[in-house]
């Protein structure tokens, strides 16, 4: 275990890492705009240089450790390469933050007011280039921002294999291009380039113009898409910022979903579908209960059901491995002994969605199946003529298959024709009104929290079991 | 003649060249030598013992840089001829390949035996056509005569050749930047660490060496290293060829013994300046060299320790005439459109300075300079010293600065007049 | 370039073994010499052909100045602008042979004869000023000797 010194201060390092893994664990912030730690070591914005007694300027990013090595990252040589490499860079850097999405979270911004903070030293026109290039139908490509750190590039060839991007041409005139006859558009980690970008080159189309960063904030959840279970940030307006005289919608819908970095499920990145998730949560709801199409109140929809709970006499539920942990908990304890219980897979794989990969993407397209399998029966329901009542607990059930004769209890969140034929439809809350926890398929389990208000006829599916399960009355 | 003559040694014919006429001067008689009474590590430390410093341009020590290669690791090994010649004002690779193709061949297969190498390259700049014709026509020689194959002359050595044509870049003159277009890649150079001798093409130990250097292999082997130490000077064993051009009245390619005098060399073998002007100036080795005014090599002797005293290099040995009456702006302008045009764009330095360094040349020529730009001129080249991914960041800089440092004055005029001191073409033949 | 593939077959037992993503550079130069230019079908066939990723072969076409993905005309002249051509008269000669064509460097006579290009150093700086015309090196210009070479060019 090397001995180094990074501003005068012993630090432990190990052989294998460089001097700037070694400064960044141990509190040396060292600016970086190509470096990533999930990305080879490309070595080409050159600010990561740091001065090394005896030997000069270097890059820090593929310094090698030695033993006894004195290295300064503050010195008054190594401010001044770190200003005139800002001063390169943004050289031809057009001055767009006004109009510019990163505008808030541009790592550019942030060193140019840290470590430079002086107006270009040029007079000379500014090199101009493709500013709406059509990367893919998802992402919008500035080549005049890129500073050609090749993050983007490096994570097509390295990470998501798409070998969708590279470099045309040379010198201040190279451009990122994507390769002509397999566009991005075919690379369900595309979207991850938009994070990676250390600049505003990279933009994603759903997000683009939406809204400025710091009128956002992030609550942390868990993508549904898939068994992986990727825990991301739902972006959403701050409270203080809730517009009063536009669309009231924009203040309670998702601006944007990214990734939350998580070491033990999925790394920093997410697939596309986490980033579409709005197309599933932002469906058009089912805001009301209903007897048999009829709207109701509440009291009134958990009563009647609880009446055709008692009257069953063979009652089948089918379970949605939707349910969070807590819910399928509830759902065991309070109803398990009720009803003969089966799990039903809410979501199968959607026409030309991949269905596996060595990355993220699992083939089970629904979030907690691993631990509905803990509680629940894995077969279908044995449909007979003596079935009287059939609850089916969330989507992606075939109505035609429950027998004729039985009653329908529907719990379901979004609109569909199948919750007015029920004989009673509760509203169910989703993933961002509430606050659970799901499994994925390793048994990881990953939390999510509430960031938006649920209608006010709208139940949690916790609270409805538990009521549910209580004997018929008058009142819930 | 400047001094002896190790590679030019022989008068050039149209058949001088051949695989016949090269072993009637005794060709193939090192590569025996080596093969049959040396041990690879022998050689090795006979190049070493030599002193003989790289010739592309760094005149690093051929035998320190092979010596980082470990024989017997188990894995391959490569040997790279890096003939991409592109600095501006050289092509004495290009006589070689030319006139003498089979020194260099010779000269690989004896440090392939060396190096452990079974797989050796020629990288020539894909412009090159008949260097390159000459080339493939010797290797194909070679071939026949059994020099490359299998069990080379009866021995346990075995040992083939590929000649790898470029396609236009001068950063692929760069060794990393070579070994990516040699792995069919964009000509992007690499950071170092690792050195390629211990991963270089394909990650493998790689050794590229100028063509040059190669070429005096041969001649160390059969004559030993003290025997090349005779030659030059304690500091600078041997000679170098240059490539002269610009104002003198026979440009060409020469080979100088080290430590021959400058002045003589230029006014006796390249029959002094056009037009029977004064030197202004001189770019000693290639333009990324620095360069030196007619007084500051008066009394210099070419060897690379004169011209690192002087504060100016050997470099690729491509010497740039310059003559009085010239002018030092617009012959600026043309480097920095040069470096400009060569740049990968890779790191931002280089990327952003080429180009900023030729808008102002531009805009100086034009007419439309402003005083702070000498400043910012040299700003641009400071910050590409030593803070690149290769060196034509640097070298863009040192062209620069360079000239700024003898020439400032010429400048300075430039920009108040908005017109050149001179009349601003570049030929001394017909300028006033 | 399906019918080249014999040829790219026995380039390939030239080289050892995994070094099929060296031959980009000589199979795209063969197939530029066969055809004039590189095609965007060319890329697929030699992506698949040699088994790298599409984007290597597009980026090596920009990035090399000797490849091009249109065809020029038939005889391409290629000036060197650099340092000791320049000072030894390039400048003048193109000069001259811009108004002789008509065009101006990176365009074609309207016959598509020829094309006019400047290029940077080709390495022949002791016999400036120079130019190449397709693959050969024409030394020692003048502009009657670029004259000549004009009318001979058909």
């Amino acid at each position: 275990m090397p001995e180094i010194f990074i501003n005068g201060q012993p630090v432990q390092a190990r052989d294998d890492q460089t001097v700037l893994e070694v400064a960044l664990a141990n509190g040396h912030f060292i600016p970086t705009f190509c470096w990533h730690p999930q990305l080879s070591t490309a070595g080409n914005c050159r600010m990561c240089l740091v001065e090394v007694e005896g030997r000069g300027l270097d890059i820090a990013c593929n310094m090698p450790v030695n033993a006894g090595m004195k290295v300064s990252t503050d010195s008054d040589d190594v401010k001044a390469h770190r200003k005139a490499i800002l001063q390169f860079i943004t050289l031809n850097h057009p001055v767009d933050c006004g109009i510019c999405d990163k505008a808030g979270e541009c790592t550019l911004q942030d060193y140019h007011y840290t470590y430079n903070g002086e107006a270009s030293l040029s007079i000379d026109a500014k090199v101009r280039s493709t500013k709406y290039y059509n990367l893919s139908n998802r992402i919008l490509l500035d080549n005049e921002r890129c500073i050609l750190c090749l993050r983007c590039t490096r994570f097509t060839h390295e990470v998501s294999k798409s070998m969708a991007l590279g470099v045309e041409r040379r010198g201040d005139v190279s451009n990122i291009r994507p390769v002509e006859d397999r566009p991005l558009a075919e690379d369900p980690y595309s979207d991850n380039i938009v994070d990676l970008c250390p600049v505003g080159a990279l933009q994603s189309r759903q997000f683009l113009y939406k809204s400025r960063v710091w009128y956002l904030e992030a609550t942390p959840s868990v993508c549904p898409g898939c068994e992986r279970g990727c825990t991301i940030q739902v972006w959403h307006r701050k409270p203080e910022w809730f517009v009063k005289s536009l669309d009231q919608r924009q203040n309670t819908s998702i601006a944007r979903i990214t990734p939350l970095e998580n070491p033990a499920v999925n790394g920093p990145w997410i697939c596309n579908k986490g980033r579409d998730l709005a197309r599933i949560f932002e469906r058009t709801r089912a805001d009301q209960p209903m007897i048999k199409g009829r709207p109701v109140p509440v009291a009134e929809a958990l009563d009647a059901a609880r009446r055709l709970i008692g009257a069953a006499r063979h009652p089948v539920a089918l379970v949605s491995n939707w349910g969070s942990n807590e819910e399928l908990d509830a759902f065991k304890r309070y109803l398990g002994e009720v009803f003969a219980s089966h799990l039903k897979r809410d979501w199968m794989p959607q026409e030309g969605e991949r269905l596996e990969d060595d990355l993220l993407i699992r083939p089970d397209k629904n979030p907690n199946t691993a631990k509905a399998l803990e509680l629940f029966d894995d077969t279908d329901p044995a449909y007979h003529d003596g079935t009287d009542l059939v609850l089916v607990w969330g989507e992606g059930y075939d109505f035609a298959r429950i027998p004729p004769q039985a009653k329908v209890i529907f719990m379901n969140s979004y609109l569909q024709p199948e919750n007015g034929h029920a004989d009673v439809f509760l509203a169910l809350s989703i993933q961002t009104e509430r606050a659970g926890h799901y499994t994925n398929f390793q048994g990881v389990v990953s939390a999510f929290e509430p960031c938006f208000p649920k209608g006010e006829a709208v139940i949690d599916a916790e609270v409805a079991f538990k009521a549910l399960a209580a004997p018929a009355r008058g009142h819930p | 003649m400047a001094g002896r003559q190790l590679i030019m040694s022989f008068p050039v014919t149209a058949t001088s060249h051949s695989l016949a006429e090269y072993r009637g001067r005794g060709g193939y008689g090192a590569l025996e030598k080596a093969l049959r009474q040396m041990q690879p590590a022998g050689v090795v430390k006979e190049v070493t013992a030599s002193g003989l410093q790289g010739r592309g341009g760094a005149a690093f020590s051929v035998g320190r840089k092979w010596q980082v290669v470990v024989y017997d690791d188990g894995q391959p090994h490569y040997l790279i001829a890096n003939a991409d010649e592109g600095e501006p004002g050289t092509f004495k690779d290009r006589w070689i390949l030319e006139n003498n193709p089979h020194v260099l061949l010779e000269s690989m297969l004896i440090s392939s035996y060396a190096l452990n190498v079974r797989n050796c390259f020629v990288y020539i700049r894909g412009e090159f056509d008949l260097p390159y014709r000459r080339l493939a026509g010797a290797v194909e020689e070679a071939y026949a005569a059994g020099m490359f194959g299998e069990r080379i002359l009866g021995t346990d050595f075995s040992c083939d050749i590929v000649v790898y044509r470029g396609a236009g870049a001068y950063v692929a003159g760069e060794a990393s930047g070579l070994l990516a277009s040699l792995e069919g890649k964009k000509s992007y150079p690499r950071n170092r660490p690792p050195r390629l001798t211990v991963k270089g093409l394909y990650q493998r130990p790689t050794v590229v060496n100028n063509v040059e250097s190669l070429a005096n292999i041969a001649w160390i082997i059969a004559n030993g290293a003290a025997a090349y130490k005779e030659v030059g000077t304690p500091k600078s064993p041997g000679t170098r060829l240059f490539s002269v051009s610009g104002h003198v009245n026979r440009p060409g390619v020469y080979e100088v013994e080290l430590g021959y005098p400058w002045m003589k060399f230029l006014e006796e073998d390249c029959g002094g300046i056009q037009a029977g002007r004064a030197i202004k100036c001189v770019v000693p080795g290639g333009v990324s060299s620095k360069v030196l005014t007619g007084a500051d090599i008066k009394d210099l002797a070419l060897s690379h320790e004169a011209l690192w005293d002087a504060g100016s290099t050997l470099g690729s040995g491509g010497m740039i005439v310059i003559a009085e009456g010239t002018c030092m702006v617009s012959l600026l302008q043309i480097l920095m459109r040069f470096y400009h045009h060569e740049s990968c764009g890779q790191c931002t330095p280089c990327r952003h300075g080429t180009g900023w360094l030729h808008r102002i040349l531009d805009r100086i020529v034009a007419g439309q300079g402003r005083p702070e730009d000498i400043e910012r001129l040299y700003y641009i080249s400071k910050f590409n010293d030593g803070t690149t991914i290769c060196g034509l960041g640097d070298a863009a800089g040192y062209a620069c600065s360079g000239i700024l440092d003898k020439f400032r004055d010429e400048f300075e005029y430039y920009i108040e007049h908005k017109r050149s001191r001179y009349d601003g073409n570049l030929e001394c033949l017909r300028s006033s | 370039m399906k019918h080249l593939i014999p040829e790219f077959e026995k380039l390939r037992e030239r080289f050892p073994a995994g070094f099929e993503s060296s031959l980009v550079l000589p199979c795209v130069r063969r197939i530029q010499e066969d055809r004039g230019y590189v095609a965007d079908e060319d890329i697929e066939q030699l992506a698949a052909y040699l088994g790298v990723p599409p984007i290597q072969i597009e980026e090596v076409l920009s990035f090399y100045t000797q490849f091009r993905r249109k065809p020029i005309g038939r005889w391409h002249l290629q000036f060197c602008h650099n340092l000791s051509c320049s000072m030894n008269g390039a400048e003048r000669i193109l000069a001259h042979v811009e108004k002789r064509l008509g065009i101006r460097p990176g365009q074609t006579t309207p016959d598509g004869r020829y094309t006019l290009s400047v290029a940077e150093c080709l390495g022949s700086c002791g016999t400036a000023p120079m130019m190449m015309v397709n693959d050969g090196y024409h030394e020692n210009l003048t502009c009657a000797k670029v004259d000549q070479l004009l009318e001979e060019l058909k």
